[in-house]
This record gives C-alpha cells, structure tokens and sequence, in this order.
C-alpha cells in the first residue's frame, strides 16, 4: 500500500497542495468527515483514558480537520487523516509535544517479569473458556488504560481502528518494526490483565 | 526456530501482516509447536475481543451535538437573498468574473463604438480645416478634372456626387480623398461669392446619419435627408443608391437643406 498517498500528505514533510475549493465542498468534506466520529471518539478515548479530554480532543480534531480539509487529498485515507490530526493534537496537549515517550526497557520488562505470559501460553483454557461479555467494554478499556501508552496505542489504532502496520506507523510517526515489536509486546502484557476474558480453543 | 524468535510473527500473523518467506516458517512453526499455536489462537482472541468492545463504544450524543454546533467545522451558511443562487459563486471566482465582464462589455463597448457619429462628424471637422487650409487639396483645372483624380483614388468603384451650384456662386475648385472611420471618403471642395461648400461621398448606409440628427422625408424625391451642425458649420447627408453624400457648409441649415434636396440624384452613373 501506498502510505503516503493513503494519509494524504507526502512523507513529513509537507502537505500536499491543493487548489481552493468552494464551500459546498467543505461541507461535503465535514459530513464525510463526521462518519468517523465514533472512530474518532474510541481512539480518542483509549488514550487520553477520560471522557471528557476525549471529547475535546476530538472537538478540536474536528476544528482543526476542516480548517486544512484544502489539504486533504480526495480519495485517499480520510480515517487515517483524522486519525494523525487527533494524535499529533493528543501528544502536543499531553506530551507537549514529545513524541513517543521512550519505554524504559527495565520498565517494560519489570511488567513482563510479573507478567503470567509465558505460562499463559501453555496453558489451554479449553473449551469451557468463553469471552465474557458482560462489562466487557469497561474491562477492556480499564485493562489498555494499564498499559504504556507506547503500547497501548498501536493497540488502539490497530485492533480498534483496524489500521494496518503501515498505516499505524504513518500516525504515531515511528517504523513498522516498532509498531509490530509493541503490538506483541502490549498484548502480552493486556492479555495478563484479561486472561478471565479471553479464551481460546484448540482446534480439534 | 526458537519459539523466543518466531513470537513477535505470530502477533503479525494474527493481524494478517505476514508474507512472504516469513509467513512460511511461522505457519511451519505453529504446525510443529502447540505452544506457540496457543499464543496464535490468544492473539487471535484478543484481537476479536477487542474489536467486540470497539464496536459498543460510540461518541457520545452530546459530543455529536458540540461538533455540528461548531462554527470552526459547520460555520453558518452565508446567503446573499432568499434563497442561494447558483450563479453567485461566479463571483467569487476571479477569472471568471473578468471573463463574464468582457464578455458582457464587448458587445457593449461594439455597439458604443463612435461609429456613424465619428464619420458624420468628420465630413463637419473635414470641412472647416479644409477652409482653414490645414488640409492638403488637390487643385483642378475644371470639374472633370477634379472629378477624374478622385475617381482613380478609389480605383474607378464610385464617383464623386457632383452638383452644379453656380446659380449659389459656387464652383468645384479641389478635391481630396480622406478616410474616415475605415472607409475611403472623396471630397469636393466648392468655393466661390457664396463662401465654401465640401461635399463627401462615400460607400454607406443611412445609419452611418448620426442618431441626433434631424431626419427629413421628401416625400417627392423618396429620399430621408438628415441635417445636424457642430457650432456653425451645418451637414446635411442623404444617400443614394449605396452612397452617401454630405454636404457641409457654413450656410443657414434651411438653405444647405433645400440645396440637397433640389441636387439631389444619382450622379455616378
């Protein structure tokens, strides 16, 4: 894929420039745009991990979305386009403005030591096991709000966002590779938080 | 392989992000080790539960409502009447607000054009520096020969209206040839007791009469004449045939008039 095209901009470097447009495609960008809401508000959500910064953040990615919508290239990836303004918005408010906050490895590893992941990969839940349903949203939302945000969003963009490495890597600015090692990473450590609520079943 | 280096695959393969060499030798990998076959189905699992709990989760109403509230995302439409009108936006678009201008503006600046004014004037402005003698005139011998002279200047298409004014004291003594607004012009001057007379004739229409001028029909001749006058100097123009003549002379309008009126006739013949 593309990825370049896909998000709309070319590399980091710029935007891409577009000829102005009238207003009555503005306002077909903001009613396309706003097919993304509920996206927008779950990523949002997820990492700011309170309701109302998440709706503020995704107020202002709004704003800021149709403020440069001139810069959009028509065609491409209008979710990952949202999707970047409201992550780089999120690290300027939370991080002022620094990007990827290092994982202290003996951080990530003291987690991983009290971590039970090499046992539960052993283990077979059997067939008994189920996913509980019941309060599921909350847990799972409790559980990704335990874990590092370096790990934490990869998750979020990609199991929640159905993003792919690619496109994830566009969004959070960082290589394929760092996504992938902290897509595994991250799940290890949530699967240890919800192991009561992920089963597996061997296949016969 | 160690299970340590094929674990981060698996995380890939369960999003569906391996190929290639690499797909091959996890695929091989969890068909020989339960174990990692169990962290594939974990990863597998976690992933749908995830997503489970993605879809549940929607913004909230009041949320929606900030955004469609929002001047910054739906800033209020500007409508300039009642109801917004498709051509409008023509406006606001530069180049083709210049280009509907000029296309509006041509035909106009075409029609204002100083067309029949200008010609019909410049027989009146012809005539006074001809008898201030700030025009170059070609002196003749007899009316033939002036006659002549002209004609050969348009190359034989038409012929000076000539007129016998001697009951008025007047003669052809020169002729020259002008162009006016395009159009070749050729020019009699008469002179005598009476004062001085030009008499222009020229291929045209009666539209080449300017729109002020006064029209009169003689209804015996068939003929509209039309008289107007700059300061003093007096014209009258009528046409004949495809040709106009315009008499100009300082004389009292009704005289110049009736002078017309009674000359006038086809004399190219």
């Amino acid at each position: 894929m593309d990825t370049e095209s896909s998000l709309g901009y070319n590399g980091r470097v710029g935007w891409r420039s577009k000829s102005p447009k009238g207003e009555e495609e503005r306002q077909r960008f903001a009613r396309d745009a706003m097919t993304h809401l509920d996206h927008l508000y779950r990523i949002a959500y997820n990492l700011a991990k309170a309701p109302d910064d998440a709706q503020d953040l995704v107020q202002e990615t709004y704003a800021r979305a149709l403020g440069a919508y001139e810069q959009f290239a028509p065609g491409t990836h209008l979710k990952a386009w949202l999707t970047r303004i409201l992550y780089n918005f999120f690290v300027d408010r939370h991080h002022q403005g620094k990007r990827w906050v290092s994982v202290e490895d003996s951080t990530a590893q003291k987690n991983e030591e009290s971590d039970p992941w090499e046992k539960m990969a052993t283990e077979n839940p059997g067939p008994d096991s189920h996913v509980l349903r019941q309060e599921l949203s909350v847990q799972i939302t409790g559980a990704l709000g335990r874990l590092p945000e370096e790990f934490r969003a990869p998750i979020v963009l990609v199991d929640m966002g159905d993003f792919s490495y690619v496109e994830a890597a566009e969004v959070l600015s960082c290589p394929v590779g760092t996504v992938r090692s902290r897509l595994f990473r991250g799940r290890r450590l949530l699967h240890g938080y919800l192991k009561e609520y992920v089963g597996t079943k061997e296949p016969a | 392989m160690l299970c340590k280096e094929v674990e981060e695959l698996v995380t890939a393969l369960s999003d569906n992000e391996l190929a290639g060499p690499e797909r091959i030798v996890v695929e091989r990998h969890l068909a020989d080790c339960p174990d990692c076959r169990s962290l594939y189905q974990q990863q597998v699992a976690l992933k749908q539960v995830i997503r489970r709990a993605a879809a549940e989760m929607k913004a909230p109403l009041e949320l929606r409502e900030k955004i469609l509230n929002d001047r910054r995302v739906f800033p209020p439409r500007v409508v300039t009447g009642p109801e917004p009108r498709p051509w409008a936006s023509v406006f606001t678009r530069p180049a083709l607000a210049l280009a509907l201008l000029v296309l509006v503006l041509l035909p106009v600046i075409y029609l204002m054009r100083p067309q029949s004014p200008s010609l019909a004037l410049a027989a009146i402005e012809t005539h006074d520096k001809i008898t201030r003698g700030e025009v170059t005139v070609i002196r003749g011998d007899s009316p033939e020969a002036i006659k002549e002279i002209l004609v050969r200047s348009v190359a034989g298409e038409f012929a000076p209206m000539g007129y016998d004014l001697s009951m008025m004291n007047l003669k052809p003594v020169a002729g020259t040839v002008q162009t006016f607004d395009g159009r070749r012009v050729l020019v009699a001057l008469y002179q005598g007791d009476g004062g001085s007379l030009t008499c222009y004739t020229l291929v045209g229409t009666e539209r080449d009469a300017p729109p002020r001028a006064q029209a009169f029909f003689d209804a015996d001749k068939n003929m509209t004449f039309y008289s107007y006058s700059v300061g003093r100097t007096n014209a009258v123009l009528h046409r004949e045939g495809g040709l106009i003549c315009i008499l100009v002379s300082a004389m009292p309008m009704p005289d110049l008039l009736a002078l017309a009126r009674s000359k006038a006739a086809p004399s190219h013949s």
